[in-house]
């Protein structure tokens, strides 16, 4: 079985009288250690994706897998475990506490799983080593984001979950975020999942799952993935 | 002025916050109401007596005088000041109803109008010899119109049959002499008769008192002095209508709501004001953008202010409403009928022009903050407001400057840490609120301990007789009381008052009690619990009273003697007694002053049981027990405690509200911070423990800033409570314990509600933008 799999997944939700099929009868899998994207426009189910991947929300029917775990189906309990020691976050809008340090926000990962990397070290890879006792709201969107990737990745996590971590960035900086986080999970193993709208990106990416309307429209692998420098933005 | 949109506007922010508004609402309705409330105690039972006052036309003054002469009543009318003077006749007598109760008798001439009987049914007829009775008496004696009753007068049983019923102006704090200090209308009341009616008994219409009704503004002590300088030898009392035990009791009961009054509502308009300020001050800044289209769209700098003034300034009036409408009812309706006064009714006034002040000081703290809080914000140019808010800045804090604790703790630690420090104001309220619970909750409990210690003081530690014998004056001396060969310990004391003049030139009544040097069955203690001696060389005063005429030991002042003439007398020390404040001197002194010691009771502590026969005896007029007067003493106090629990309430409601408030303003305004922390991996309990943990350590800084508080509070109560009680006492560990523990109970119940609206969390709100 591969690392990350997702057998006949749906997700269903319930407003008014109506039922709407977020995600439906989705099955793909994953392999450690690779760079993936989940591409899809709004609505097209990739957040309801990322939100199962995350553990924040469970699939209605299916099993989703993740390192020979049944993680569907888990007690709210289990799945912030799951959340706190397997996953790392990348969110759109970095979401950083305002009222901690750089370090400090890498930090909190540390209190939370089991067996952290570094924070300072983090920061470093990151290229950020100047700036960690800076608070988020002296810091630009690109550096923000650099500590959140740093945040993501201290915590040690088997999967390092990314929602639009371009999305509010300019393309330059957008680039150089990519690039860290590609670079820095391939050197530390992270299996890393992309959740997007914008095309391009899926060309840096191994697997590219398209999603439309709630089911998968593609499944793409690239054998050569692009780098971040050779997309047209 | 405000347009309709922008009313509509008001309305629906408030909806918006509808926690917020709502808290403001309840502790303006709270501070308003303790205001208007413990107000409406003092202001009805002040119109009601005056009421009261106004019907029976109520001397100023009483000159008692054996047989008063017309020529000395035509010579006081004379006195500049007087308006009128008029004589009666006033005593106690026995009366033939079960259980041997006492009516005093007020016998009026049938021209007299001052000292009426206030009627409440029937008539007081002039020629038909009826009588007209107090109305509390003869209810709780079944007794009506028609009916008739005997009374014992000058040893004659004379039969009066009942033409009327009545409340007397002399009665509305009803008891015999001192040593009854709570009304029975089972053992006592007043019977009014016409002068008439004494020439069966006496054989001619008798007097003994000289009433006196002055023009307003005259000065009581200079009509005083020359009424006794009038009457000569013959007088044997005067007597104020202030200094009266009635209008005494009253006048205290009054103090002691005004004390209240002005000692519990402060806190609670601070609170309002702080609660104001953090909501609007949270409403103009989400607002920014708005007040800055608000202003692109032209509306004035004034419309604006206007407009976000009077979302306070429409809270405060409401809660002020609200406060107006449920104070009097709750304190007044409940307290009234229970302060043991005979009104004629008991119906609530309210103290408008304290409610008007209220109202002022609450629309300060709701609409002036308000303003305040706009003021700040509306200088700024549109530009400059549609611009996006600055972000919320994190901060180094001064903790920090310790790296070695700094460092080793725990994120979530740091996370409290900095928070509470940013959000400084919202600190400042919860420990403000939680100070102003705990502090409530202790002094209400001190000052309870207080008034309970008391009867304790007194009757068990400075009074150790079984009973106090009143004795008829005329009947016996210190001879026959010396001679009686009773099977017990006895004392014999002198109670009187006298009229003292301190070093200042100040005149006061005050009560002198003459006994003998050994004392054996009452124990003056100083403060500290050391035994004192009364001596012969001095007078010995309570520590109060002291203080309420400004003297100290060491000081003389001159006491008036029976011959008119005044002696200076050292005071050579002071002591404590909870209740009954005056001077004690020896027999021997005063004896030395130039005066007959005639002792007024005898104090027993009986080796066996009671001497029936002595006490059945014609020398006795009356005998009360210790632990009678001890319960009796308890009782009066009962309508404190009924006060003190209100505050203790309201002490609850004050530390819900604040801290409901803190609570949910921390929460929202963290809702992404929070949510984020939960999509990290952190498990409810850590995130709902960032946000409690707060409220626990705000609790606990509240807790023990509210210590001093409720001392303080407790200590302006109990100094300005009653100048007849000297209340001492100190923070107890238990009390302290005890609203420590109701504190934190109240904080632990809100954490839990809290945390019950922390669960609807919503992770994937971490998600979206920022708004």
């Amino acid at each position: 079985m591969e690392f990350i799999d997702l057998r006949n997944v749906e997700r269903e939700y319930r407003v008014g009288e109506n039922i709407i099929k977020a995600v439906d009868d989705v099955s793909f899998s994953l392999t450690q250690g690779t760079f993936n994207v989940i591409l899809g426009q709004s609505g097209a189910g990739k957040t309801t994706m990322l939100n199962m991947l995350g553990g924040m929300d469970s699939p209605t029917a299916g099993t989703i897998s993740v390192g020979g775990e049944v993680i569907s189906g888990m007690t709210e309990k289990e799945l912030t475990d799951y959340r706190r020691t397997k996953i790392g976050f990348v969110f759109q809008f970095y979401n950083l506490v305002p009222n901690l340090t750089a370090l400090e926000n890498v930090q909190l990962a540390e209190e939370v799983c089991t067996d952290p990397l570094d924070a300072q070290e983090m920061l470093e890879r990151v290229g950020l080593s100047k700036r960690m006792d800076n608070f988020p709201s002296q810091m630009s969107g690109g550096e923000q984001q650099r500590v959140s990737i740093a945040r993501a990745l201290a915590k040690n996590p088997q999967i390092v979950l990314c929602d639009e971590p371009t999305g509010a960035l300019d393309s330059g900086t957008g680039r150089i975020v990519l690039r860290l986080i590609q670079d820095v999970a391939r050197d530390l193993g992270k299996t890393v999942i992309i959740v997007t709208h914008n095309a391009p990106i899926a060309e840096m990416a191994q697997t590219v799952i398209h999603m439309s309307d709630g089911k998968i429209a593609e499944k793409k692998i690239h054998r050569h993935p692009k780098k971040v420098e050779e997309i047209a933005w | 002025m405000v347009k309709g949109a922008l009313w509509k506007k008001a309305i629906r922010d408030m909806q918006k916050s509808k926690a917020q508004f709502i808290s403001i609402l309840i502790m303006a309705a709270l501070a308003v109401s303790i205001v208007t409330g413990l107000d409406s105690v003092w202001i009805s039972i002040e119109n009601h007596t005056d009421t009261m006052y106004r019907a029976t036309n109520r001397s100023d003054l009483w000159v008692t005088v054996a047989n008063p002469s017309e020529q000395q009543v035509w010579k006081i009318q004379k006195i500049p000041g007087v308006a009128l003077a008029e004589r009666r006749f006033t005593a106690d007598a026995d009366t033939d109803l079960p259980g041997n109760p006492t009516l005093h008798i007020y016998a009026l001439d049938n021209q007299n109008t001052l000292d009426q009987p206030d009627l409440r049914a029937g008539r007081f007829g002039k020629q038909d010899g009826g009588a007209v009775l107090d109305e509390a008496f003869a209810k709780a004696h079944g007794l009506k119109i028609g009916d008739s009753l005997s009374v014992k007068l000058n040893g004659t049983w004379v039969r009066l049959p009942i033409t009327g019923l009545a409340l007397s102006s002399e009665h509305i704090f009803s008891v015999k002499n001192s040593t009854d200090l709570s009304p029975n209308s089972q053992k006592y009341g007043f019977l009014t008769i016409r002068a008439d009616s004494l020439e069966s008994v006496y054989g001619q219409k008798v007097f003994n008192q000289i009433c006196i009704k002055l023009l307003p503004g005259a000065d009581v002590s200079q009509v005083e002095q020359q009424a006794d300088e009038i009457i000569g030898k013959n007088l044997i009392g005067l007597i104020a209508w202030k200094d009266s035990s009635s209008a005494g009791s009253v006048d205290s009961l009054v103090q002691q709501f005004k004390t209240l009054a002005t000692a519990f509502p402060l806190l609670f308009f601070l609170v309002t004001a702080l609660i104001t300020q953090s909501t609007m001050m949270r409403l103009v800044e989400n607002q920014r953008s708005q007040i800055g289209t608000l202003k692109a769209l032209g509306y004035s700098r004034r419309t604006i202010l206007m407009h976000y003034t009077s979302y306070g300034l429409g809270v405060g009036f409401l809660g002020a409403l609200a406060g107006l409408a449920i104070g009097p009812v709750l304190f007044g309706k409940v307290l009234i009928p229970r302060l043991r006064l005979t009104l004629p009714d008991y119906s609530v006034s309210v103290n408008y022009p304290n409610f008007f002040f209220a109202l002022l000081l609450i629309l300060i703290c709701t609409g002036g903050v308000s303003f305040y809080a706009c003021w700040k914000l509306q200088g700024d140019t549109p530009a400059v407001l549609l611009r996006d808010k600055p972000p919320k800045r994190g901060s180094h804090i001064l903790l920090e400057s310790v790296p070695s604790l700094w460092r080793k703790m725990r994120f979530s630690r740091k996370l409290i840490a900095r928070n509470i420090f940013r959000n400084k104001s919202r600190l400042i309220m919860s420990i403000i609120g939680i100070m102003g619970c705990t502090g409530t909750i202790l002094s209400a409990f001190t000052i309870n301990d207080m008034v309970a210690a008391i009867p304790i003081q007194v009757y068990e530690q400075t009074f150790t007789y079984d009973q106090k014998v009143l004795v008829d004056q005329k009947k016996t001396d210190f001879r026959y009381l010396n001679n009686l060969q009773l099977d017990g310990i006895t004392q014999q004391i002198q109670e009187t008052a006298a009229e003292v003049v301190c070093p200042n030139g100040q005149r006061k009544m005050e009560p002198l009690t003459i006994t003998t040097q050994d004392s054996p069955l009452v124990n003056l203690r100083e403060l500290s619990g050391k035994k004192v001696t009364l001596t012969n060389d001095g007078i010995t005063m309570t520590r109060k009273l002291a203080e309420t005429l400004g003297v100290k030991q060491g000081d003389s002042i001159r006491i008036k003697r029976t011959s008119d003439q005044y002696v200076s007398v050292p005071i050579v020390q002071t002591v404590y007694l909870a209740s009954g404040q005056g001077i004690y001197l020896t027999d021997t002194y005063w004896k030395s002053l130039g005066e007959k010691f005639q002792p007024t009771a005898l104090l027993i502590k009986w080796n066996g049981a009671p001497d029936k026969k002595f006490l059945s005896s014609d020398a006795v007029e009356e005998a009360v027990d210790r632990t009678g007067q001890s319960a009796d003493f308890a009782a009066t106090t009962q309508v404190m405690l009924i006060a003190v629990i209100m505050l203790i309430v309201i002490g609850a409601a004050l530390a819900f509200v604040v801290l409901y408030n803190c609570s949910v303003l921390n929460y929202t305004e963290r809702i992404r911070d929070l949510a984020t922390l939960r999509v990290l991996g952190f498990h409810q309990k850590e995130v709902r423990s960032l946000v409690l943990l707060e409220n626990y350590i705000s609790s606990f800084l509240g807790l023990l800033l509210g210590i001093p508080v409720g001392w303080f509070i407790a200590e302006v109560v109990a100094a300005g409570l009653d100048k007849r009680m000297d209340l001492i006492g100190s923070l107890s560990f238990q009390n302290i314990l005890i609203s420590g523990a109701m504190t934190f109970l109240f904080a632990g119940f809100i954490n839990q509600v809290v945390a019950k609206k922390m669960q609807n969390l919503d992770m994937l709100s971490a998600l979206k933008s920022v708004e």
